[in-house]
């Protein structure tokens, strides 16, 4: 099944070439992508984002509301990531450097490059985020924009599959915000057990 | 020394332990802070959330394929599980003892951590746990 029409690939790895074509030219920017690129930098951020999300607000009913919040983002991250996979079951498209010469400041993946897990993983995490706070959100959605730049910039995505993370993200933050009144009696529970510790 | 795991879940407990840090100086819940200065407080928090990821990332080479040594996402989902819980265990209890002298009125049950912000947290723990098991007995 073709998923990037041929049309689009032309551009789209016309774009990658472009960005990744700066590696070598700025080393400390590499140094830079190296961190965000990882696998481990931004989830972290956007991880503790949701712990300082939980903690901060002083009214207690929008605290509550953060504190669904951080459900929301942690459900919608999750189900983000869950389409990917699904998705990937019925198209894959190599990685950029099996068809490219191209400058790695990452290892290898071998799983499908398009649509983007990390991208869909971390804006689905982000727009629960700018759900409930705008001010925090728009932080969140930067960092996750930054992962995704740092991913086509060190070879591992085209720019298409990083667009396609976020056109996942989108709908899927927006149905489980529609749809976490059903889940509305244990998330209340659960936050009302947290407060019984003094944690929420 | 140690493996990619356990280095994580280091960078994760000290980043973590600043993030509260930061969050409780903001939140105004001063039963939790380690400092009673808020500038102390935050300034704390900051270095202690980058220090967690400078930590982590200058003591190896940290983009390894999870094959090949690196975490995959479940399993970096239960290390920072572990790594985040043990920083609020530890600010629980190191704050219950700085902060022993912080006893504030008894709070309403459902106050939660409104309670924190003239109370420590053992002493509030302790009266929360108290309303709750003498209204299980009445029931």
């Amino acid at each position: 099944m073709e998923v990037v029409p041929e049309a689009l690939n032309g551009p789209d790895t016309g774009l990658f070439l472009l960005i990744n074509g700066f590696v070598g030219t700025v080393p400390i920017l590499d140094r830079l992508a190296k961190w965000v690129v990882s696998d481990y930098l931004m989830p972290i951020v956007l991880a503790l984002m949701l712990i300082f999300m939980w903690f901060i607000e002083r009214d207690r009913e929008v605290r509550v509301q953060h504190q669904l919040g951080v459900f929301v983002s942690l459900t919608s991250m999750a189900l983000s990531s869950a389409t990917v996979f699904i998705l990937n079951f019925y198209y894959f498209r190599p990685r950029p450097f099996v068809d490219n010469e191209v400058s790695m400041l990452f290892y290898e993946p071998t799983d499908s490059s398009f649509p983007s897990n990390a991208a869909a993983a971390s804006l689905g995490l982000a727009f629960g985020i700018w759900g409930v706070n705008r001010k925090l959100g728009y932080l969140a959605i930067v960092a996750a924009c930054l992962y995704g730049l740092a991913r086509v910039y060190a070879g591992v995505h085209y720019p298409l599959d990083i667009i396609a993370g976020a056109v996942i993200a989108v709908p899927v933050t927006y149905l489980v915000f529609k749809l976490r009144d059903l889940l509305m009696p244990i998330l209340k529970l659960a936050i009302r057990i947290a407060r019984v510790f003094r944690l929420a | 020394m140690f493996t990619f795991a356990t280095d994580y879940s280091i960078g994760v407990f000290v980043s973590t332990l600043g993030i509260l840090q930061l969050a409780f100086s903001v939140g105004d819940v001063r039963g939790l802070l380690l400092f009673k200065s808020r500038i102390v407080a935050r300034t704390l928090g900051i270095v202690l959330a980058a220090g967690g990821f400078v930590l982590f990332f200058s003591t190896g080479t940290r983009n390894i394929n999870d094959y090949e040594g690196g975490l995959d996402a479940p399993t970096q989902a239960l290390f920072f599980f572990l790594g985040a819980s043990a920083a609020v265990v530890v600010t629980l209890v190191v704050s219950s003892i700085v902060n022993h002298r912080m006893r504030g009125p008894e709070a309403e049950p459902e106050s939660g951590i409104d309670s924190l912000r003239d109370t420590n947290y053992a002493l509030s723990l302790a009266r929360s746990l108290r309303y709750w098991w003498k209204l299980c007995l009445r029931r």
